[in-house]
């Protein structure tokens, strides 16, 4: 009796562990020496970088932004420090760690994600932080809810970019079916999804567009991050009679990749160039990919503040900017291309706006 | 003669041994990981310390121990029968997300604010103890593990929050913003962080007094009620219990109901003292508080202890990044110290109990051991 | 191994040079256990083709002993020669492969196989499961004179014929040595003569038995050779001729054997208990205790009888309200059919469990929690929903000195008493709170001879202040010592109503055999 409760009381004590390790996964910890090359002629320049959960590794959205401070790293003498947030933290860790950044001199800081602002922009880590440091300048990523002084919300038209690919899929579609996979359903990648309907409605306004999300933020959206669910998913829209398939879920998208090569269908990408990301064998299957230049803005923004010019408020990165647009490695879209860029110029001429919620049906 | 007679010395020794050992333990282990990863870990250790001892870093830790300690506690009034509540989580999402969706709904903003605050403790406490109810009657009724329901439950209550804090129901969001959460409470319903450490801004959560509360009457409940006593029958031995009376079934209910309503508080200190409304990155602390309470030996103090010290390891991780060393090494050191103490505690109850065979001294041997298991 | 004593081998030199090297011998064994010697220079010899008996009290450190020869511990110091041969067990295979097994006191038989798979169980290798293993047991079962049919479902059994299960089980594996841990616990008189007629049969047939008991008349009627343990050692080895029961009770106990005094009666006409029609169903649906009836009055001992497992655990949990039943029971007037175990106990029943450890104490709990147990709702331990720790240690301390329970303190666990300090703070626990009626199961079940004449003296002058007994006993000698009326209780069935002063553990026997069922 008093043995088997040792025993429960071990095995809930390994319970714990194996969450802890879990959550100790996420994280990861490729270290980079601190700077590209050190040409003496280049100025100096402390940037700091505050991921969310993933933090630079992550193959998706941290890694852009990593891209970007890699490449001001190359003309610039860049002191970088990157710190990445744990799971199940607190606003009060969040606000810490951008603090901290201010405190050891960095500047600009920027904020890797929406989560830094809060629920309540007006008072939450990003908002607090700039205050208690009037003198630093910070950027967020896919923010555009805090305002100050010292503060750039750098968002992305994500919609025009999947508009774009959307529409590839219309064009490529035999079924007049495709498919879209998201990683959470969140109104981040809701944007993705309206975007891309919009664009395939517009050349096809009978296609049938068939939309699943592998996981909501209950599950601490797992599925950004789960390749099997992605393949079984996919699989179940290809059976249903898509046959492209445009994933917006980050990490899982490998396991698009794979279900769709193994059905023998297309496939787009998402964020970077996937054509030159994914593994050989996979490369057949994606004929573009929808790309959220994250890079670019870090790039913009850092090299900004390097000479001096800062402006605070929202930047948004459109298709006019090159925040945004579609890729053409590989070759897959050059037949429609002219298409494409027609859209684009309409998109960037005002003639078509792009919603950024998906219908509800 | 008296005196010593009523505190056990010996027990008391090597119970407060096994944890000290187990944390040198522990700081091996995480000097042994630092010492592979090339580091010095007595210099990552005194930069943690250091970062700890700042007023911000104080305020931080308490108000991490504040709800950290409320989650073991409600952990703990189930180990303490036996029981394993492993829903605190789900409990705690709930409950914090009804009492937000209520605090800030427009129907009752008529009310005072500190009538509002009180409604909304009742209300989390309410909807804690409900959920945690059904695990309970399911054990009672049709003999469900506890273990596998709160699970379940856990998996139910996150998708239940997850469809309730969207915009098309109590969720809203922020102009520009992607985070979804309930709107803000009037800030008549915020409580004031309490200016306790000085040399700073930050204030201590007020919720720490409720939490503060919540262990004395933790303590009291089990130590000085029968109902306790009921409880703690129970969790020594299920048929001893029930052999002097103990209705088992109704324990069990009652004790996941208790359970409960004390997780529903889990997530009220960050609420009116910090984000002032539920928001996706509720969730998870369930999980540490089932550490927590495996530190403290689900004892009150001990609990506070192992809060704090869980609170400073959360807090002082975040200087490491910084110095690049790799802030994994916490949560490496926070797991091994939780089996570690696991383990010390039943070494140190099998040492204690053969002190005390000895010191009863005799041919005692072994009714026990000879009867077959 | 250390040397032995020089004085016990030129004993035993002796005595091989007659018969060749005993079967077994332990020379000097030793076994601590913390804070405890449980075994100190233990010798003795077992000649082949002999039943030698190991006599002591419950915890003289006869099982260890046995323990350290069948593997299951090893001994602090001291050797064991197996036809001579030093040899170390490290595991009970090794006892076995060396040809000693064991007969444990309580089967380890799975009901739902038949006799020949639960004897092929884990012994497959030797002749398969198949015809080869039955036919190999047909002759073992012939050639030793056990009655055994391979292909029966053991649930079929009774409790003799699963003894000759266990017995042939340990035969099967090739044993030539074996030991039998208190075999008769479990046997009515007339299976007890049955076994003993097997045991001649094996040592007839070459095999040595070395036979467990603290049953003096028994080890009297079978053993070849006595050896008696007291306090751990061996005191002497003695032949059956040479002692009567009384001396051999004396070397036993080293002191007189205490015996239930033939009571006066003080019985009342005023029932405390009455119970009728009281039915309780098994997981089957089956009933194991059928309307059972019995009126217990203010005074009275009503003893129980039975073979174990014969519906007395569930009569007494009935009793308690810790097993659910139909029919009615009355408590002093009041119905408490259908009520709680706390609300019985608040109305005045004492309890005192067959099993200590899974229903009378909280082990890991100190004792003045213990005290508590099954109290909490009543002074001196609580009042008004809340605990009175001071007024319960207080009480406590009155209990230890009221009970003679031998403890340092009541802080110390409950865990860490003996068993029989254990079994005097559960009566001085129950009778503190002067119960109207005391549900007592095997009171004095594995405490020593000293506890177990205070216990009984104790129940004694409780009834004699108005209280009734229930009690239930496997030990022929307490229930006839004790009672003032008996009744037999068979296979769920009370069957049959002696009265103590006139009856015979014999004639008791026979009755709970079911042999003098009582047309109801």
């Amino acid at each position: 009796m008093r043995r088997l409760h040792g025993m429960k009381l071990l095995a809930a004590a390994g319970v714990v562990v194996v969450a802890l390790g879990v959550a100790a996964c996420g994280g990861n910890d490729d270290k980079e020496p601190s700077s590209g090359d050190s040409t003496s002629a280049k100025r100096t320049i402390k940037v700091g970088l505050a991921y969310d959960i993933g933090g630079r590794g992550d193959k998706s959205f941290n890694d852009a932004a990593a891209a970007g401070l890699d490449k001001v790293a190359k003309d610039l003498d860049v002191d970088k420090k990157e710190l990445e947030a744990a799971p199940n933290e607190t606003e009060n860790d969040k606000y810490t760690r951008l603090k901290l950044l201010c405190q050891g001199g960095y500047n600009p800081i920027i904020a890797v994600g929406f989560a830094y602002a809060g629920n309540d922009p007006a008072n939450g880590p990003l908002a607090k932080a700039a205050k208690d440091c009037p003198n630093s300048h910070f950027a967020i990523i896919d923010d555009s809810s805090v305002t100050a002084d010292n503060v750039a919300s750098l968002v992305f038209a994500e919609e025009q970019g999947s508009f774009l690919v959307g529409a590839a899929a219309a064009l490529k579609s035999k079924t007049a079916t495709v498919g879209f996979i998201g990683g959470c359903e969140v109104p981040l990648i809701k944007k993705f999804e309206a975007g891309y309907v919009a664009g395939a409605k517009a050349v096809n306004p009978d296609i049938t567009v068939l939309v699943n999300y592998l996981s909501t933020p209950a599950d601490k959206c797992s599925g950004f991050n789960d390749a099997a669910k992605g393949e079984t998913s996919t699989g179940g829209l290809i059976d249903a009679g898509a046959d492209v398939v445009y994933q917006a879920a980050g990490g899982s998208g490998t396991g698009v990749f794979k279900a769709v090569k193994a059905k023998g269908k297309l496939a787009i990408g998402v964020d970077s160039d996937q054509y030159n990301t994914v593994s050989d064998d996979l490369k057949e299957v994606i004929i573009t990919s929808m790309l959220k230049r994250v890079d670019v803005a870090v790039y913009d923004f850092v090299t900004d503040e390097a000479n001096g010019t800062f402006t605070n408020g929202v930047t948004t990165f459109d298709l006019k900017a090159e925040g945004v647009g579609y890729s053409t490695s590989g070759g897959k879209v050059d037949d429609i291309k002219s298409k494409l860029d027609e859209y684009q110029q309409k998109i960037i001429d005002g003639e078509i706006t792009v919603p950024t919620e998906p219908a509800t049906s | 003669m008296r005196l010593a007679g009523r505190i056990d010395l010996v027990g008391a020794g090597t119970r407060l041994l096994a944890p000290v050992v187990a944390l040198l333990f522990a700081f091996g282990i995480f000097a042994a990981v630092l010492g592979v990863e090339g580091t010095n870990a007595t210099d990552a250790f005194s930069q943690m310390f250091e970062y700890a001892a700042l007023p911000d870093s104080q305020v931080d830790i308490l108000n991490r121990a504040t709800f950290y300690y409320l989650a073991a506690v409600a952990v703990a009034f189930g180990f303490r029968m036996g029981l394993f509540n492993i829903g605190v989580d789900g409990q705690y999402r709930l409950a914090t997300l009804m009492a937000a969706a209520l605090g800030s709904a427009s129907f009752i903003g008529w009310l005072p604010g500190v009538l509002r605050i009180i409604l909304m403790v009742i209300v989390a406490m309410v909807v804690g103890a409900a959920w945690a109810a059904i695990a309970g009657l399911l054990r009672a009724t049709r003999g469900v593990s506890e273990v596998i329901s709160t699970i379940m439950l856990n998996a139910v209550a996150g998708g239940l929050v997850a469809f309730l804090n969207t915009t098309d129901h109590w969720g809203t969001r922020p102009e520009g913003s992607n985070a979804v959460s309930t709107p803000l409470l009037p800030k008549d319903s915020w409580l004031p962080n309490l200016p306790l450490i000085g040399g700073t801004e930050a204030g201590v959560f007020a919720f720490s007094v409720v939490a503060v509360i919540v262990g004395v009457g933790y303590w009291f409940l089990l130590e000085r009620t029968r109902f306790g006593f009921d409880l703690r029958a129970t969790g020594y031995s299920p048929t001893v219990a029930a052999a002097s009376g103990v209705d088992a079934k109704r324990m069990v209910v009652w004790t996941m109901v208790i359970s409960g309503a004390i997780a529903g508080l889990v997530g009220l200190p960050q609420l009116f003292g910090e984000s002032h409304a539920f928001t996706d990155s509720v969730g998870g602390i369930g999980f540490t508080g089932i550490a927590i309470a495996l530190l403290g030996r689900s004892r009150p103090v001990g609990m506070a202890l192992g809060a704090l010290l869980w609170a400073f390891l959360d807090r002082s991780s975040l200087i490491l990044d910084l110095a690049d060393i790799p802030r994994e090494i916490v949560v490496i050191m926070q797991g091994s110290t939780v089996l570690a103490v696991v383990v010390a505690y039943e070494l140190a109850k099998r040492l204690s109990r053969r002190m005390q065979r000895r010191r009863v001294g005799g041919l005692v041997e072994t009714s026990q051991k000879e009867q077959p298991a | 191994m250390s040397k032995s004593k020089p004085t016990d081998s030129s004993r035993d030199e002796d005595r091989a040079a007659e018969h060749g090297p005993p079967a077994v011998e332990l020379r000097g064994i030793t076994k601590r256990f913390p804070g405890v010697v449980a075994n100190r220079d233990v010798s003795l010899a077992v000649r082949r083709g002999t039943i030698h008996a190991v006599v002591g009290e419950n915890g003289a450190g006869k099982s260890t002993l046995m323990k350290i020869l069948y593997g299951m511990q090893r001994p602090d110091g001291g050797s064991v020669l197996v036809d001579g041969t030093p040899v170390a067990f490290g595991s009970p295979q090794q006892a076995i492969a060396a040809g000693i097994g064991m007969v444990h006191q309580h089967f380890m038989l799975a009901d739902n196989f038949t006799v020949g798979e639960n004897i092929t169980l884990g012994a497959e290798r030797r002749h398969g499961i198949g015809a080869r293993a039955a036919t190999r047991i047909r002759e073992l079962a012939a050639r030793y004179g056990l009655d055994i049919e391979p292909d029966e479902l053991t649930e079929n059994l009774g409790v003799g014929d699963r003894q000759r299960v266990e017995i042939l089980k340990v035969l099967y594996r090739g044993a030539r040595i074996l030991i039998l841990d208190e075999p008769t616990t479990v046997l009515v008189p007339q299976e007890v003569d049955e076994l003993f007629g097997n045991l001649r049969e094996l040592t007839g047939e070459g095999l040595t038995i070395i036979f467990i008991s603290h049953k003096l008349d028994e080890v009297l009627a079978v053993a070849d050779e006595i050896t008696v343990i007291r306090q751990g050692t061996t005191i002497t080895t003695v032949t059956p001729a040479a002692v009567t029961a009384r001396q051999l009770a004396t070397l036993m106990v080293g002191s007189e054997l205490p015996s239930p005094a033939a009571p006066e009666s003080l019985v009342t006409d005023e029932p405390v208990l009455a119970v009728a029609g009281l039915t309780v169903r098994g997981p089957a649906g089956r009933p194991v205790v059928a309307d059972v009836g019995f009126t217990i009055h203010r005074g009275e001992v009503l003893g129980i009888a039975g073979v174990e497992g014969n519906g007395q655990a569930e009569l007494v949990e009935a009793i308690l309200g810790l097993h659910p039943a139909e029919g009615t029971l009355t408590l002093a007037g009041r119905s408490l059919a259908g009520q709680s175990t706390r609300a019985r106990r608040e109305a005045g029943m004492g309890y005192i469990p067959a099993d200590r450890h899974r229903h009378g104490l909280l082990l890991d709990a100190p004792l003045w929690e213990n005290r508590m147990l099954g109290h909490q709702t009543e002074r001196p331990n609580a009042a008004r929903g809340l605990l009175l720790p001071g007024a319960a240690r207080t009480d406590t301390q009155r209990i230890l000195a009221a009970y003679d329970v031998r403890t340092p303190g009541i802080e110390v666990a409950a865990g860490a008493l003996s068993g029989g300090n254990q079994q005097k703070l559960i009566v001085g626990r129950e009778l503190s709170s002067a119960p109207k009626l005391l549900v007592a199961a095997h009171p004095t079940r594995g405490v020593d001879v000293g506890a177990q004449a205070a216990i009984w003296g104790q129940i004694r002058q409780a009834r004699g202040n108005g209280m009734g007994v229930l009690l239930v006993s496997a030990d022929l000698d307490e229930l006839i010592g004790l009672s003032d009326t008996i009744k037999v209780i068979h296979r769920g069935r009370l069957v049959a109503t002696t009265d103590p002063a006139s009856t015979t553990p014999e004639h008791l026997g026979l009755a709970m055999t079911g042999a003098l069922e009582e047309p109801s």
